[in-house]
């Protein structure tokens, strides 16, 4: 029954909607749960409808809530008891969750991901992703082996918790703190900010080492300050647009119509980065 | 052939897009990978690589909490890559023109989104009704997610062709060059910034 559950839970978000966000999919995904629980058909119906009501999470935390809920309609299955505190524990464990969740998944897991897929392209000695018109010619391997180094990573860890915490969930059913301390999640949190904030460091040296590598000899001092400043000031740029509130497409977006006014339409020539 | 090979690639990112949010969650969708994947497929690995990263670093500074449609990545990734190697436009132009086509999905994945919820009454009224089959409804909820990410890729890998095809375009590329460029600097900032903000703020 986990397993199915556990299987299910991956269309979780499947008939995400606005009006009750994730609630097709819990209900999907619990139901083995309800089927061994419930022993007539208008049990379960009155169960299935009970969970098409509102409910929304981060999705690989779900199976916290979800073994919950599936002990809890269990038990009071098997021994009478009301549900009337389930809506409220199903709410609570929601929230929490997906706090933890979108913190560790979302705001950390995720973007390292990417930072992994840079590492492993340099340690290949692809340097594409940062000088865009560098002649190169690397195989079709190395360049699927960096994203996907990240995201088998990534994957690895959101299974893992899935199971992990449909287990942890199933196990301590029935209170509206059930496997919020299945791990250390603000140590937990600390550490992926300090790795991701030591990997974005890594890279920025290395960006800046080769990017001074590669011009070095090549062209006259004034022309590689020039070439470090303007990342700098695209990096100037990017803060000073964060703290006016606009995304980073506006900032794309203004380096793009500055461009292709100065390089296009009037005809400067422009300068490259390497080289 | 070519033909043929975009409207292959635009199934296949109707198929991973899924993965951005309705099914599996396991980042299959994300620009870093549909880049060179659908570059691979197109013959151009190298540059869908570099458009599908660039494109990655740009688009990892959205967060899809609670209920909001962030840009969509693989609509990005997958329209930018089929606007050089299907539309023909220079890998610059395909890139920004991919950024565009990120964020120009939001608007039609929330009216997917928004149409579900209508079907919250149909489902009600068939669990009542005593059929408990909820699978077809997440289903027919992915088909037409799919089904419409193919076919925005699509319709802009025809838009990029056209565009191709315009008196005077090449004058642009210098600038776009030059723009495409500084991308990897811009997207590294973010990239940055992100993490020292969260170190600052201590988790």
């Amino acid at each position: 029954m986990l397993l199915k559950m556990f299987f299910r839970s991956f269309l979780i978000q499947a008939g995400w909607n606005y009006e009750r966000f994730q609630n097709v999919g819990f209900a999907y995904a619990l139901q083995p749960a309800l089927e061994r629980a419930c022993a007539d058909r208008e049990k379960l119906k009155a169960a299935l409808l009970r969970h098409l009501q509102i409910f929304n999470t981060q999705p690989y935390m779900a199976s916290f809530v979800l073994g919950n809920i599936a002990r809890m309609e269990e038990k009071a299955a098997a021994e009478g008891g009301d549900l009337r505190h389930l809506p409220g524990v199903k709410q609570a464990l929601a929230s929490s969750f997906a706090s933890i969740g979108d913190r560790i998944f979302w705001g950390r897991l995720k973007p390292m991901t990417v930072q992994v897929c840079l590492l492993v392209w340099a340690a290949c000695g692809f340097f594409g992703w940062l000088f865009t018109g560098l002649p190169e010619a690397p195989a079709a391997g190395v360049l699927l082996a960096g994203p996907l180094a990240g995201i088998a990573a990534y994957s690895l860890f959101s299974v893992y918790i899935r199971w992990t915490g449909l287990r942890a969930g199933y196990a301590c059913g029935g209170s509206a703190n059930c496997a919020l301390d299945a791990a250390n999640w603000p140590r937990l949190i600390r550490l992926l900010s300090a790795a991701g904030f030591a990997m974005s460091l890594a890279i920025a040296l290395l960006a800046f080492a080769l990017l001074v590598g590669f011009n070095r000899g090549a062209c006259r001092p004034a022309d590689l300050a020039l070439k470090l400043g303007l990342p700098l000031a695209v990096l100037a740029l990017h803060r000073v647009m964060r703290a006016l509130g606009r995304s980073v497409f506006f900032s794309a977006g203004l380096i793009l119509a500055v461009s292709a006014l100065l390089f296009g339409l009037l005809g400067l020539e422009p300068l490259k980065l390497y080289l | 052939m070519l033909a043929l090979k975009a409207f292959a690639s635009a199934a296949l990112a109707g198929l991973l897009g899924l993965d951005t949010v309705q099914a599996g969650q396991l980042l299959l969708s994300r620009p870093a990978l549909v880049g060179p994947l659908l570059g691979w497929i197109n013959g151009c690995p190298l540059e869908g690589a570099k458009i599908g990263i660039l494109l990655e670093l740009l688009y990892i500074d959205f967060i899809p909490v609670g209920g909001v449609v962030p840009p969509n990545g693989c609509a990005a990734a997958a329209a930018g890559v089929l606007a050089h190697a299907a539309g023909g436009l220079a890998p610059s132009l395909a890139f920004f023109v991919g950024m565009a086509a990120g964020v120009g999905y939001s608007p039609l994945e929330y009216r997917l989104r928004a149409a579900r919820s209508g079907l919250n009454a149909a489902i009600d009224a068939q669990v009542e009704a005593g059929d408990f089959r909820l699978g077809r409804w997440l289903g027919r909820a992915m088909l037409a997610e799919g089904l419409a990410m193919a076919g925005y890729v699509l319709a802009l890998t025809g838009a990029a062709w056209l565009l191709a095809r315009l008196p005077g375009l090449p004058r642009l590329y210098p600038g776009t060059d030059f723009a495409y460029s500084l991308m990897p600097w811009l997207g590294l900032s973010g990239l940055y910034f992100r993490f020292r903000t969260q170190v600052y703020k201590k988790g």
